[in-house]
């Protein structure tokens, strides 16, 4: 019996140490991590339903609507509250007329059994809504919501610059980590609603429900107040909008083309349209990746903005480069003449045309701006040299992106000696490549933004601005209001910028010139054509112009691919432009 | 029916087991508060009633003097083991096991039958049997008599009965008196179970037992069951395991790693320690535990009813609970101590053993120390069958304290 006892002395100290292990476990849990446990309840029982924020509104300058948002409604399945997957996703797929591919794919990848809704498909006409009602018996888990989505009043419209909203990609989601997204959340994904994005957005709110385990909703949860969203922030852009239309259905005749117009004493850009575009429209809902491929697909480009995103030959545009280096380098002055033009020159072996067939016999430096005589450039090329030339067009803001705020620019390219040494060989490039340098061939490169800036600040002093796309932010309770930003000044000296403003006013004003028909009627106009050789087809036509050429209120550049001479094609283009803002700038002064 | 004598009463292990069972009412009621059904709704009732007949019983159970127990001991034990024999071939099969038979709405489980009927048994045989400590042919024999009815429960399958039984065994050989050494050997076929899905530490492991035995030398038939039963565990392991039903596996996997499968297997442990842990020191409330009242906890009102106590009354509670539990196993250990008829002090023991292992085992899973078994807090936990074999027990414990001083 002693035994017996020491034994259940044992036994009773034995299950005191497994209760105080009981203990210990218990205390862990309810104690030292109280916290972490309270969170896992929390999160267990509340379902965050986010509430889309309305996406900020985009104005032109004089205030009228670029990009609104309107009510549509969505609808979405919570994978959790759905007992029959496959029959519920091949109904919803005949109601939607979607592939049923599609819709599972879309709940696979949330997981099969997670609770958040999983959005199937957006902005829904009303017939298919009430569908939807109709076989809500049989549709358990399957919910609509009103949500504001993203609508660009008119289509195919300055498409490029104001870019598409889309729902953000998986690869997206992990670049923009940091900011918190959530799946199924739109961003934008191109042109001013991309680069401003985070102040488009403004912020989700949320509501939190209250569910049980087998996600049945008992209601509002009462101890937490919801969060309501934050609507974007509203846009006011420099853009014309009447400007801008006008751009736009001219551009619609040719085949592809890019025109942009800026505020010389600014850099605001006052209508940027390329050609051809899409609709904004249809990236929200209705976009298939069938339909994606064969848009970026697209022999055209619909997708590049080719006002900074396309790069072209600039043409004789660049010949002010070289004239404006060689007055610098005190080479000439503006009555220099060189051999005169019989329609040909002869380097070497070889034969360079001029444009003009018959030749423009001896011209000085004025007129051979004014006529665009190319023997008189591959003349004064050869005298300038390529680095002269190349720095000067750095310096004029070729080569480089200008820092736009869109997004993609792209840089163009300048020519230069290290580039055509690593190009060919060291000092192994023929001499002849300045010929094509100095009438703007060769492997120079702008962008039509590029071209607009340079003579945008040939005729503002040498001044060149940033060009900028968003005037103001406006937040309810302030407005954000960008301030112009000088980023060069021509490396032309008051002289030389007299003596080349002067050759372009006789573009559009001599007789003799290749720009006439860009004058505008009553208002001294400044300008240059261009004419790029294209080794695809017709060539491209370039007029970039200012006006009034003594204090320009606009300047313009006209790109119009595979069309023709700069002077016939692209020069009344620019005329239409620059007509159409100046006679509203006079009736703004004179009201 | 003699005088009502309050001093013959242990009020304190009666009283604590009522407590407890109150408790359990109390939980199950809020567990099911919130449900949609109406019939879940009332469990609570039932288990009233339920707790109505196990006090009847436990009523009549005190007063069946345990001699006559004793003498129905090998008795009862037969009937039980047919009773298993019975359920095997006629019993009614569930979620792939078969455990009970369907009597109209009361399903009886003769292993809870069998819980008893064993104690009873072993009890019997260790009184009588001669405790040589050269001899081991006794230590055999009572292992025999445990492991008949663990092969006819493994065979249902239903692994944490089957585990009861070899635990009552050792309870019953510690309480004869085997030397530790005993007990430690005859835990080794564990460790060839757990070994032996490593042959070579297994192999090591046999090496080591066959030197140990060689040396102690307790005799050839102890040391060739111990031999026989370790070369078993460790070469019949690996081919049970791919008999295991899936969900057995599944739970001792889930329980070796609960995260590996949050919405499978391991939920039900997680979902348990977020109840307990988000209770935090006082507790959600009565009825305000939202693991519990939401649904997210599990089997709430049975296997982890002590979830919901964790949730809604905190760490104060649980302490409450233990102390509780705590008393009664002392009490009961005290009875059997304290008895002077040594039958009744072997039943006695093996009952309060059988109470300790399914606590530890049930409150252990519940907290997330011990796998998933499906063992039900005595008392507490809903189900019939449960409570009145419990209060069986506790009529039985308290017929031997009122009799303590008789031999």
């Amino acid at each position: 019996m002693e035994s017996r006892e020491r034994r259940a002395h044992l036994t009773r100290y034995l299950i005191l140490g497994i209760f105080f292990l009981l203990f210990v476990k218990i205390f862990y849990l309810q104690v030292l991590n109280y916290g972490f446990y309270k969170q896992m309840s929390d999160k267990n029982r509340i379902r965050l339903i986010p509430q889309p924020a309305p996406r900020g509104i985009i104005k032109d300058r004089n205030g009228k609507q670029l990009a609104s948002n309107r009510a549509s409604f969505t609808v979405s399945v919570i994978p959790y509250e759905v007992k029959n997957l496959n029959h519920t996703l091949s109904l919803l797929s005949k109601i939607l007329k979607t592939d049923y591919q599609e819709l599972s794919k879309k709940v696979e990848e949330a997981g099969l059994k997670s609770f958040p809704p999983v959005k199937l498909q957006q902005d829904l006409d009303f017939s298919t809504l009430s569908q939807i009602a109709e076989k809500s018996e049989e549709l358990g888990g399957v919910i609509y919501q009103i949500e504001p989505i993203r609508q660009y009043p008119q289509q195919n419209w300055a498409s490029h610059l104001l870019g598409y909203v889309s729902e953000i990609s998986k690869t997206e989601l992990e670049k923009l980590a940091r900011l918190n997204l959530r799946q199924g959340v739109y961003i934008g994904k191109d042109g001013v609603e991309k680069k401003y994005d985070e102040y488009l957005r403004g912020k989700e709110g949320c509501n939190f429900l209250e569910v049980t385990a087998s996600g049945r909703v008992l209601g509002p949860l009462k101890d937490k107040i919801p969060e309501e969203p934050l609507p974007g922030l509203e846009l006011k852009l420099t853009i014309d909008a009447d400007l801008e239309a006008i751009a736009e259905s001219v551009l619609s005749n040719y085949p592809a083309g890019a025109i942009v117009a800026l505020d010389p004493q600014s850099g605001e850009i006052l209508c940027a349209a390329s050609y051809p575009g899409f609709d904004a429209n249809m990236f929200l809902s209705t976009l298939t990746p069938e339909l994606w491929k064969q848009i970026s697909t697209a022999p055209n480009f619909p997708l590049i903005d080719r006002c900074f995103q396309g790069s072209y030959p600039p043409g004789s545009i660049a010949k002010i480069i070289i004239a404006g280096a060689a007055l610098e380098a005190g080479l000439i002055t503006k009555e220099t003449r060189f051999s005169p033009c019989h329609g040909f020159y002869t380097f070497g072996t070889r034969t360079f045309r001029c444009w003009k067939p018959e030749g423009h016999g001896q011209l000085n430096l004025i007129d051979a701006i004014a006529q665009s005589c190319d023997v008189y450039f591959y003349q004064l090329g050869l005298k300038v040299g390529i680095e002269k030339i190349a720095n000067s067009a750095s310096n004029c803001g070729w080569g480089k992106k200008l820092g736009v705020d869109l997004p993609d620019e792209n840089s163009g390219l300048v020519p230069s000696i290290p580039y055509y040494d690593k190009k060919y060989g060291t000092g192994k490039w023929p001499k002849s490549l300045v010929l094509n340098i100095a009438i703007g061939q060769g492997e120079f490169l702008t962008t039509p933004l590029q071209v607009a800036a340079l003579y945008a600040a040939l005729g503002n002093q040498g001044i060149m601005y940033q060009p900028y796309i968003v005037k103001e932010i406006i937040s309810p309770t302030q407005r954000l209001v960008t301030t112009k930003n000088i980023i060069r000044q021509l490396p032309f000296s008051a002289k030389t910028l007299e003596i080349l403003n002067q050759g372009l006013q006789e573009v559009v004003h001599s007789p003799e010139g290749t720009g006439q028909i860009a004058r505008v009627e009553g208002i001294k106009t400044a300008g240059k054509t261009g004419t790029a050789q294209n080794p695809f087809g017709l060539e491209h036509a370039w007029f970039v112009g200012y006006a009034p050429a003594d204090y320009p209120k606009i300047a313009v550049a006209v790109l119009l691919e595979n069309t023709g001479h700069g002077g016939e094609f692209a020069a009344p283009v620019a005329k239409k432009i620059m007509e159409a803002y100046l006679k509203q700038v006079v009736q703004m002064v004179q009201n | 029916m003699k005088a009502f004598n309050p001093k013959s009463w242990d009020w304190f292990l009666v009283g604590s087991a009522l407590l407890l069972s109150l408790i359990g009412v109390l939980l199950i009621y809020s567990a099911k508060f919130n449900t949609v059904s109406l019939a879940d709704k009332e469990l609570y009732i039932k288990q009233t009633m339920w707790l109505g007949l196990a006090l009847l019983v436990f009523l009549v159970t005190k007063e069946i003097p345990p001699k006559l127990h004793e003498a129905l001991a090998y008795f009862y034990y037969a009937a039980g083991v047919l009773l298993l024999l019975l359920l095997l071939a006629f019993g009614a099969t569930k979620m792939g096991a078969t455990r009970w038979f369907a009597l109209g709405n009361f399903n009886l489980q003769p292993g809870e039958i069998m819980k008893i009927a064993l104690i009873m048994a072993l009890s019997r045989f260790l009184v009588y049997s001669k405790r040589s400590p050269r001899d081991l042919t006794w230590v055999l024999i009572s292992a025999l008599l445990a492991l008949v009815p663990v092969a006819l429960v493994l065979k249902q399958p239903d692994l944490g009965t089957s585990i009861v039984f070899v635990v009552l065994l050792f309870a019953m050989l510690f309480w004869a008196g085997l030397p530790y050494y005993f007990l430690l050997l005859l835990i080794t076929p564990i460790f060839s179970l757990v070994t032996a899905f490593h042959w070579i530490s297994w192999g090591l492991f046999f090496v080591a037992l066959l030197v140990f035995l060689y040396h102690l030398r307790p005799g050839l038939w102890f040391s060739s069951f111990l031999v026989i039963t370790n070369l078993a565990c460790g070469v019949l392991t690996p081919l049970v395991w791919h008999r295991l039903h899936d969900y057995q596996k599944l739970r001792i996997i889930s329980f070796l790693n609960p995260g590996n499968d949050p919405l499978g297997a391991g939920y039900q442990i997680i979902q348990s320690q977020v109840a307990i842990g988000s209770g935090g020191l006082l507790g959600k409330g009565f009825l305000h535990g939202t693991q519990n009242k939401l649904e997210f906890l599990p089997e709430q009102h049975t296997d982890f009813v002590f979830s919901v106590l964790g949730e809604e009354f905190g760490l104060v509670g649980g302490i409450i609970l233990l102390a509780i539990f705590a008393l009664f196993l002392f009490r009961a250990i005290g009875i059997a101590y304290k008895s002077r008829n040594r039958w009744a002090s072997f039943a006695a023991w093996g009952i309060a053993s059988y109470f300790a292992f399914q606590i530890f085992i049930n409150l252990g899973m519940t907290v997330g120390i011990m796998p998933v078994t499906g063992l039900p807090l005595p008392f507490v936990s809903y189900g019939g069958s449960s409570l009145l074999v419990s209060w069986i027990m506790v009529g039985i414990l308290q017929a031997i304290y009122s009799k303590r001083y008789e031999y």
